[in-house]
């Protein structure tokens, strides 16, 4: 079945990740984990750094907030699961309404999907990047970035 | 096992000579000895029998984490290495060593607070750690590779992400002074615990895991984490103010906010002494081969029966960004210690100056580059002669061989305590004028190594030091009123860092309490140039000079490890914990070693020679003077140095005076 693309869907805001200027900290990680799950760890992190350690190269996978969303015209129960955030044109998921079936993580475009996925209690969990909606300051891993290697560019002046 | 906030909750135990893996609960040890270097020095008391040798089977090698380690808290990523070390000179005993990097991390992230591994395989094996499992994997594929390569080929097997700690040909042979490596430049080096990953033929340690570090009260240690970041961002020691962090660098730890002046440098492919590698890290004594160092530069005067001509000028010889980088690569992946040449340097030159111009045939030519690039690979491969004796370290080479006493007396003055090279000690590369070099002192003449309390905490005090010593090692614009003011805020009075030995007192107080915090900080773990943050760091420049003091946060590490942990843990908490680390590590050492006031004091000649900087320097009066005043704040009897009854128990330590007061010595 064709996807619905005839979808009008706001513009998002996005975080930049600059290769250039991230030396591989990963506070941004540590500081991603600690406000969405109370955990620290990579894996559980929406942005993920992966340094290649003996060449000094900090590439990161974020969410591109594409303007397009493959995930959202994939998910089942759009709007309620997969949402776009009023404020900040996220698109985020919500957990409670989200039924794991994955399609937005198969939808995605990007390799490795930017839609992560961990098990908990033989639960799949989905969780992207949601530009930290409802934080004051905005994302916290651009707030903590020490080398201010991660921009938020907010929906207004997103090229 | 309960759920644990900080700590994952289990210890991993390997023993590589029977294949036996099993798992311990964390909480046998925690929060009493915090993590880290705390919880192996209990594991040492309990299992570290005193016949046991550096290589044999039941030296435990303890790969440790704390609970900070892996979390928001600033500087994070270190970890500890404990176990004995056969470098440590004349008696190979129990010490530690720390690294940055991110393998401590992963190592919680994988479902471990630490690998307590013993036994020595019968063949080379390597250990394969990831989320809640560990397998002893055969290694006999990389015998031989250098310690870049080994890291590359067990991400290819792994996956890329995988961390990987390992030895170089270096270890492999049992080099003393080899180090641990791990990424580009992150090492335990000057432990020489990489001979003992050798003798227990285990090759490396790669680990990857999926899980995180459990927060109590997020939003609270979010909150005192982001505030404790801010304060030490810019770096108290090395700056400060803010400055720009230079883009070439890596963070040489996990979750580490500073770019504390690492040099990165990319080597072209076409290598000129054979590396074979094209990136390096280099921070601090590596700049040895690249910069130089001023080794020495000791006033002829006052040091003449070792050092003659001009030798006070003498500094290692810059090769240049190029070829010392690439000599700095060569040492890393040979897995040696690339702070080495600071002290071997200026004594080679002894040696050339007291007619002493070949070893074992081997000619001396320092000033050449192929001279340290034979030196390195004769020693890493133990070839016969000077290879084979150099990899026993340059006391215990000395001793085998037959050389003016002048010369073996230039090699202790650069390996004086320990068997340990001179690091801040201000007789050697870099001068500490009175009172810091009496600070770093006692941390050398207590400690089991060249000693971690004085690898940066004295630069709290050593880079805002204007006194009388501008331009030598104090940071132009400081302000000495200011920095009084601040140690007044901090324990109410600033004698401790006050020139002149009236106020004997309260330095010894003051290196106590360094002493003491020192154990927590490679507990929890966090980085030295970091905390205990007297210190304050300004945004800008035009702040700190508008400042009234340079006060920092010493509450900083119970702010976070309150909210991280659920417990009701307060500063006087994480302070009493470093004292009875201390304890346990004294009486430790006392049991097992029979360390005693006597061996605290084999160092007491060294400090009969000047300070470099004010000329300043000790009688034997006086150095006993200081040591009592010490043992008397430490609750330690001042003829033995051994911990008194009364302080043990008050410590929790009971049956640790029990034992010691059985076997004789309390």
């Amino acid at each position: 079945m064709p996807m619905d693309t005839s979808l009008n869907v706001a513009k998002s805001g996005k975080v930049i990740h600059d290769p250039d200027l991230c030396r591989g900290c990963r506070i941004c990680e540590l500081a991603c984990s600690a406000y969405h799950e109370g955990i620290c760890s990579s894996h559980l992190s929406r942005i993920h750094i992966v340094p290649n350690d003996l060449a000094l190269e900090f590439p990161a996978n974020i969410c591109h907030q594409c303007q397009y969303p493959s995930c959202y015209y994939a998910c089942p129960k759009k709007d309620k699961s997969m949402c776009i955030d009023e404020e900040t044109g996220a698109r985020y998921i919500n957990e409670d309404e989200c039924m794991r079936c994955g399609k937005c993580a198969r939808a995605c475009p990007f390799t490795p999907s930017l839609i992560w996925v961990r098990e908990e209690d033989e639960k799949k969990i989905y969780y992207t990047c949601d530009l930290c909606r409802g934080r004051k300051s905005g994302p916290i891993c651009v707030e903590r970035c020490p080398r201010s290697a991660l921009t938020y560019v907010p929906r207004g002046k997103v090229k | 096992m309960s759920e644990m906030y900080g700590w994952i909750g289990r210890l991993l135990r390997v023993d590589l000579g029977t294949g036996e893996i099993s798992t311990e609960e964390t909480s046998k040890y925690v929060p009493e000895y915090i993590g880290g270097k705390g919880i192996a020095t209990r594991i040492a008391w309990n299992e570290l029998m005193p016949d046991v040798g550096p290589f044999d089977p039941e030296n435990p090698l303890m790969f440790m984490t704390g609970p900070f380690t892996g979390t928001l808290v600033p500087s994070s990523g270190r970890g500890s290495v404990c176990g004995i070390s056969p470098r440590i000179y004349p008696t190979p005993w129990f010490t530690y060593g720390t690294m940055g990097g991110d393998w401590a991390a992963e190592l919680k992230y994988a479902g471990f607070d630490g690998a307590i591994i013993k036994g020595n395989a019968e063949k080379s094996v390597y250990l394969w750690i990831h989320n809640g499992k560990a397998e002893i994997i055969k290694a006999d594929d990389m015998a031989g590779f250098d310690t870049f390569v080994t890291q590359q080929y067990l991400k290819n097997k792994h996956g890329d992400q995988a961390q990987v700690v390992c030895i170089g040909p270096a270890g492999e042979n049992r080099v003393l002074w080899s180090t641990i490596q791990h990424r580009l430049s992150n090492s335990i080096g000057d432990a020489g615990f990489g001979a003992v990953m050798g003798a227990k033929k285990l090759k490396a340690i790669a680990i990857r895991g999926n899980g995180g570090v459990k927060i109590a009260q997020p939003d609270r240690f979010i909150e005192s984490c982001i505030e404790i970041a801010d304060m030490v961002k810019g770096g108290p020691t090395t700056h400060p103010y803010h400055d720009p962090i230079g883009p070439e660098t890596q963070q040489c730890s996990h979750g580490c906010p500073l770019g504390c002046g690492i040099l990165h440098k990319n080597i072209p492919a076409e290598v000129i002494v054979g590396s074979g590698t094209r990136n390096i890290m280099s921070h601090c004594e590596d700049y040895a081969f690249i910069y130089g160092e001023a080794t020495t530069n000791y006033p002829t005067e006052d040091i003449k029966d070792i050092y003659k001509g001009d030798m006070y000028t003498r500094e290692t010889k810059a090769f240049g960004e190029r070829l010392g980088t690439e000599l700095q690569a060569l040492c890393e992946g040979l897995g040696l210690t690339s702070a080495f040449p600071i002290n071997y340097y200026p004594w080679f030159w002894v040696c050339i100056e007291n007619g002493v111009t070949e070893i074992e045939g081997f000619k001396l030519e320092p000033e050449k580059p192929q001279f340290w690039f034979d030196f390195m690979r004769k020693v890493a491969y133990r070839e016969d002669g000077i290879g084979n004796l150099f990899a026993e370290d340059m006391m215990r080479a000395v001793d085998q061989l037959d050389l003016p006493a002048v010369v073996k007396k230039a090699a202790h003055f650069q390996f004086p305590m320990w068997g340990q090279p001179s690091h801040r000690q201000g007789r050697s590369y870099e001068s500490q004028p009175e009172p810091l070099w009496i600070n770093t002192m006692l941390h050398w003449v207590i400690d089991s190594r060249d000693p971690m309390a004085c690898h940066h905490q004295s630069s709290f005090i050593a880079g805002w030091f204007p006194l009388h010593h501008e331009g030598k090692c104090g940071t132009p614009d400081a302000n000495m009123e200011k920095l009084y003011a601040t140690y007044k805020k901090a324990f109410g009075t600033s004698e401790g860092i006050e020139p002149g030995l009236h106020t004997l007192d309260a330095k010894t107080m003051l290196a106590v309490w360094q002493d003491n915090r020192a154990q927590i900080k490679d507990s929890l773990l966090v980085c030295d140039w970091l905390f205990p943050a007297i210190l304050h760091a300004f945004p800008t420049r035009k702040e700190y000079l508008e400042a009234e003091d340079y006060y920092g946060d010493l509450d900083a590490e119970a702010k976070m490890l309150a909210p991280l942990t659920g417990m009701d843990i307060d500063t006087a908490y994480i302070d009493r914990a470093g004292e009875r680390i201390r304890n346990l590590d004294r009486a430790l050492h006392i049991r097992n070693y029979d360390r005693s006031r006597v061996v605290d004091s084999t160092g007491e000649w060294y400090y009969e020679y000047p300070e470099k900087s004010d000329g300043t320097k000790l009688d034997s009066d006086m150095f006993n003077s200081i040591l009592e005043s010490y043992y008397d704040k430490r609750g330690w009897d001042k003829t033995t140095g051994c911990p008194t009854r009364e302080k043990l128990e008050e410590l929790g330590l009971k049956e640790v005076a029990d034992h010691l007061e059985r076997i004789g010595k309390l």
